[in-house]
């Protein structure tokens, strides 16, 4: 390119931008952190759940708790306290949330799986393909949870929601995915996936 | 993103299951019709940012055009930015096929504005306008709304042109793409209920409808899932872009791109793939020679979405009437391929000649989960001859054009 030609890009290149096509703020972990202060109540320090029906959100992938917010916002997903919260909250706030969540630690899992459903869960976990999407160590990736040290009741929640085509999910993938488990699987699924510590 | 389904047949298989009092045992949608050889493939589809993210975090700095050619962040808070339509004032339509709205982003003095005009649809991937109306196909109907660009802040309801385009009503491929032909009519896709699967009489084909007497034709059957088509400026005819089966290895079948020479043509599915290759199982006892062969295979899972034939005076002249296609990038394939915006040439007489990126940069790691930053999904040729590009994995619109060296 002639040095003509360069010079015209960046004339080009300075009017794109003198038009303004507005800008977006990028996620703000500290923001998240100032947001978050409603989310603990339920949700525990740092969204390290304590109680066993309120998911753990402390160290999920961003786009996650991004993308769950979103459906509860958008009322895909209905949850008496979680809709009415999110449904005031624009995309940057979600943005914000995610940043913040995805950054601390996972507490060590409170629960204690039976030593039954600890030894039956992982071949269970193949044979259902938990673990092709949510990985080989259960942590979750990009929209897909970490499962691993989840609160047990609402795993059960969860799957059972699934299962009956009740809990939304994006694409359709976690509905067909839980046609295929028992209940008695889902019981010793969620036993076995409570139990293991995501922070090791 | 070709997110199989559960499809009718295999819910017919679970219904039968269910009545012999055996456990009901259907494969997760996205992996149906998968051998179990790759049993414990970890291959799995991407979802975009349904929060959109900020163009200031991602690498748009590694965005590659040929010599020549600029690319820039042209609009961006667009959450999951899919199909682009043209207003003739000037206004950009915006779809989503997860979410619910459609956008419009419009040059207000010295600012770019966008704005959600529609909410609350139903998977509204389709698009299209003509002579002051936008056309929305979502995924059950098709709704016009009349002059809707002096109306942005209020566009009102909307007229339906016709419905009861969703026959199976199963997850699947259940979104579509929306053009008016040069024959007034709208033409839509009407995508298979399932990675292989047998198709209804509606599904796995390309129809079309006169918007003004709401009668339904086929165009094109034996169509897996078409994202994108357009019209060749010199023959008028229809070209679209199709998505291959997953699950029959990293490097087959292609997706494809076709040239509908006659109305009807079947084009294969679910019997023979890109045009050479039976399927394993419904292909068993037909052959490949009765269906229409691809004008070019483009690389197995690429998943080809929005297409257009460059009718625009600011690129070069051998650019013109070449076809540039979104190519949304594979999942299922353990290296990863597409990304990018691909140049398509063809000649006179309608026959491809060659076909190279174009637009580059968005694939990171090609083994890796994610392997992109960004996935482009449509492709709109501006009035000033620039191309518009999509990316729902960001919600941001990227503008390429070409400074005279």
């Amino acid at each position: 390119m002639s040095a003509w030609a360069a010079r015209r890009g960046a004339a080009i290149a300075f009017a794109a931008l003198a038009l303004g096509a507005a800008s977006v703020a990028g996620a703000d972990r500290e923001a998240g952190r100032r947001k978050a202060e409603v989310c603990a109540a339920c949700h525990g320090p740092a969204g390290n759940s304590v109680d066993p029906a309120v998911p753990s959100i402390a160290g999920q992938p961003a786009q996650f708790v991004s993308t769950e917010l979103f459906l509860f916002r958008e009322g895909n997903r209905k949850d008496p306290r979680m809709s009415p919260i999110a449904a005031g909250l624009s995309n940057g706030d979600l943005n914000d949330l995610a940043a913040y969540f995805a950054a601390e630690k996972p507490a060590p899992p409170k629960h204690g799986s039976a030593p039954e459903n600890a030894a039956a869960g992982p071949a269970l976990a193949r044979k259902f393909n938990c673990v092709q999407c949510h990985g080989p160590e259960l942590l979750g990736q990009q929209h897909i949870p970490r499962l691993a040290g989840q609160q047990p009741d609402y795993l059960l929640a969860q799957l059972r929601g699934f299962k009956a085509g009740t809990r939304a999910d994006i694409d359709g993938n976690m509905t067909s995915a839980a046609h295929a488990l028992s209940d008695q699987d889902i019981q010793v699924l969620a036993d076995y996936l409570a139990g293991l510590n995501a922070g090791k | 993103m070709r997110v199989a389904a559960v499809a009718a047949a295999v819910m017919a298989v679970f219904t039968v299951a269910q009545a012999q009092g055996q456990p009901a045992a259907a494969p997760p949608s996205w992996q149906q019709g998968k051998p179990p050889a790759m049993g414990e493939s970890t291959l799995h589809p991407f979802a975009p940012n349904l929060t959109g993210r900020a163009a200031k975090e991602l690498p748009t700095d590694k965005l590659r055009v040929p010599a020549g050619f600029k690319v820039e962040v042209w609009a961006e808070g667009i959450p999951e930015a899919r199909s682009l339509a043209r207003g003739e004032k000037g206004t950009v339509f915006v779809s989503n096929r997860l979410s619910k709205n459609v956008y419009a982003v419009v040059d207000r003095g010295a600012t770019r504005e966008v704005k959600t005009v529609l909410t609350g649809l139903n998977a509204p991937n389709g698009i299209a306008f003509s002579r002051g109306t936008l056309y929305v196909a979502e995924r059950d109907k098709i709704t016009r709304y009349d002059g809707i660009e002096a109306r942005l802040d209020n566009p009102g309801e909307g007229k339906l042109v016709v419905d009861g385009l969703d026959p199976s009503q199963q997850p699947g491929h259940f979104w579509k793409y929306l053009a008016m032909g040069p024959d007034g009519k709208l033409y839509f896709n009407i995508g298979a209920p399932g990675n292989i699967v047998m198709p209804s009489y509606m599904q796995a084909s390309i129809m079309r409808v006169d918007p003004g007497k709401g009668v339904l034709e086929n165009v094109a059957l034996g169509v897996r899932n078409s994202v994108g088509f357009d019209w060749n400026p010199r023959t008028k005819e229809l070209w679209f872009t199709n998505h291959g089966r997953d699950w029959l290895g990293d490097d087959s079948p292609n997706d494809t791109l076709h040239r509908v020479a006659s109305k009807g043509a079947h084009f294969g599915y679910p019997f023979c793939h890109q045009g050479d290759t039976p399927d394993p199982e419904y292909g068993k006892h037909r052959s490949c020679s009765e269906f229409a062969p691809p004008a070019l295979k483009l690389g197995a899972h690429i998943a080809p979405l929005g297409m257009k034939f460059y009718t625009g005076k600011m690129f070069p002249p051998e650019y013109r009437n070449n076809i540039f296609i979104a190519m949304h990038g594979s999942w299922n394939r353990s290296t990863k391929q597409g990304y990018n915006v691909t140049r398509v040439v063809v000649n006179d007489k309608g026959k491809v000649v060659k076909s190279a990126p174009f637009l580059t940069g968005f694939l990171q790691n090609e083994r890796g989960d994610p392997p992109m930053w960004g996935r482009p999904v449509d492709v709109l040729v501006m009035r000033d001859g620039a191309l518009l590009v999509s990316d729902d994995y960001n919600g941001i619109l990227y503008r390429v054009s070409y400074a005279k060296r």
